[in-house]
């Protein structure tokens, strides 16, 4: 045992540090730049290689196929290009990560947001009906986690029903469609009812992806959902008075 | 009667031989000793600067690093980093972060003073001034060289700290704060104590001084 020891230990102590501008910059191995010099100044890297964050690792994610990884990046970047250079400053996103088969603890999911490190990793296989929307909701994710203090749960639940609970997390319930309903009745989809965040990240994305007119329809025909539309425009225009859904 | 004994070729040989090996080995100890021996050291007086209010000079083991200034693009910083440089604050300061062909990082002037190393600490020491905004939203292009205060994770955590990139990165714009450009002595730079097994130095070299030219 302590021959191999010995053996890795001289490994290591061989092997020379690599200095990583990417990963020196968000912590995230294995990562290549995809496209660099766009319009909003977002900077789009990719997964060369599978990697695992966190100290027991439990955020994996491989890296994708370059065929899919060029069709999906044309979706990403068309949809994160409405989002101006001076929005993204403000919400702190400037990283994006593309990779497949993202997952937490072994549970899939569609993205992972770090406002702190201004990073947003997506999974570019994820749910290919709602693929676009799914980015927005991420988005609004990195949002959320920069604006805490104006984004009030206590306030936002008043919205629903006196006799609705959220779930007790995003992951607690099986109930995680992200088909919309058709008759919303305050809740865009059955994730919406997960938690209050969630919700809110559903309210945002529809906002962003639906058109006006039907946004317009939404809110004259449900007034939660009308009420929950007006409180997610106000609190963006607090965070930044330009921008327009 | 002594018998003198006349040596062979060969012998004449091994004894040539060894004295040029003996010569070479002397030679190569002070070669190899001296790291600075083929850096060339720029007297800043032997030049015209076309703005010497912005030229600063630090002096590091293997010489002198030129560097200008950029008030303009990055006014508080520039302001800041004149501020300790006038003070004298970053002597014996030491290069307590180096990649090696990369980036030298110096400047924590709380727990990098030689004589008061806290290796433990190094790299996360401040000022005693504050910390200042980041000056970002520029379009200061990261070539080699390029001089940039070092922050936290965080933007606006702006201090003491500083980099200088040894190689092109164009991923440091919009990203740190710019405050000069190396004019002369980039190869000074690339002898500063590095490691290749660590980015962070033990027994790292020290700034032996930092002056504003005028």
């Amino acid at each position: 045992m302590s021959i191999i020891r010995a053996i890795l230990l001289s490994i290591i102590l061989i092997i020379p540090v690599k200095a990583n501008t990417i990963y020196n910059l968000i912590k995230i191995p294995n990562l290549e730049i995809y496209e660099i010099n766009t319009k909003n100044k977002l900077k789009y890297f990719y997964a060369a290689r599978p990697f695992g964050l966190g100290t027991q690792k439990n955020i994996v994610c491989s890296n994708p196929n370059k065929k899919d990884l060029k069709i999906k990046y044309k979706i990403i970047h068309k949809n994160l290009n409405r989002y101006s250079y001076d929005y993204l400053k403000k919400i702190n996103l400037k990283y994006i990560v593309l990779c497949e088969n993202l997952s937490i603890s072994e549970l899939y999911t569609a993205g992972i947001p770090d406002n702190i490190m201004k990073t947003l990793i997506l999974d570019i296989k994820f749910n290919e009906d709602y693929f676009e929307r799914v980015i927005h909701h991420e988005v609004f994710h990195i949002i959320h986690l920069q604006h805490k203090s104006i984004f009030n749960d206590e306030e936002w639940i008043r919205f629903n029903n006196s006799n609705f609970k959220y779930a007790e997390c995003s992951t607690c319930t099986k109930k995680i469609s992200l088909e919309q309903y058709q008759e919303t009745k305050g809740f865009f989809t059955e994730y919406s009812k997960s938690t209050a965040s969630e919700d809110m990240a559903e309210v945002y994305s529809h906002m962003i992806y639906l058109k006006k007119t039907e946004i317009n329809q939404i809110r004259k025909s449900d007034p939660i959902l009308n009420n929950k539309i007006s409180y997610i425009k106000n609190r963006i225009k607090e965070i930044d008075n330009s921008f327009t859904f | 009667m002594v018998k003198k004994i006349r040596a062979s070729k060969s012998e004449k040989f091994i004894f040539v031989f060894l004295i040029v090996l003996g010569i070479i080995t002397f030679c190569t100890y002070f070669i190899i000793k001296n790291k600075c021996l083929f850096v060339k050291n720029i007297n800043p007086k032997s030049i015209a600067f076309k703005k010497p209010n912005n030229i600063a000079i630090l002096n590091a083991p293997c010489g002198n690093v030129i560097i200008e200034l950029y008030p303009n693009i990055s006014p508080n910083a520039v302001q800041r980093f004149i501020t300790l440089i006038k003070s004298n604050a970053y002597e014996n300061i030491a290069f307590h972060r180096v990649i090696e062909n990369k980036l030298i990082q110096a400047g924590d002037l709380e727990f990098g003073k030689k004589g008061n190393l806290d290796y433990g600490k190094i790299g996360t020491g401040k000022s005693g001034l504050g910390t200042i905004k980041s000056e970002i939203d520029n379009n200061f292009n990261y070539t080699k060289g390029s001089v940039g205060l070092a922050r936290t994770f965080r933007n606006d955590t702006e201090d003491s700290q500083f980099f200088i990139i040894l190689q092109d990165e164009p991923l440091f714009k919009g990203e740190y704060t710019p405050v000069g450009k190396v004019l002369f002595g980039l190869e000074v730079l690339k002898k500063i104590k590095y490691e290749r097994r660590s980015e962070y130095i033990l027994r790292p070299d020290f700034i032996n001084s930092f002056k504003m030219l005028n």
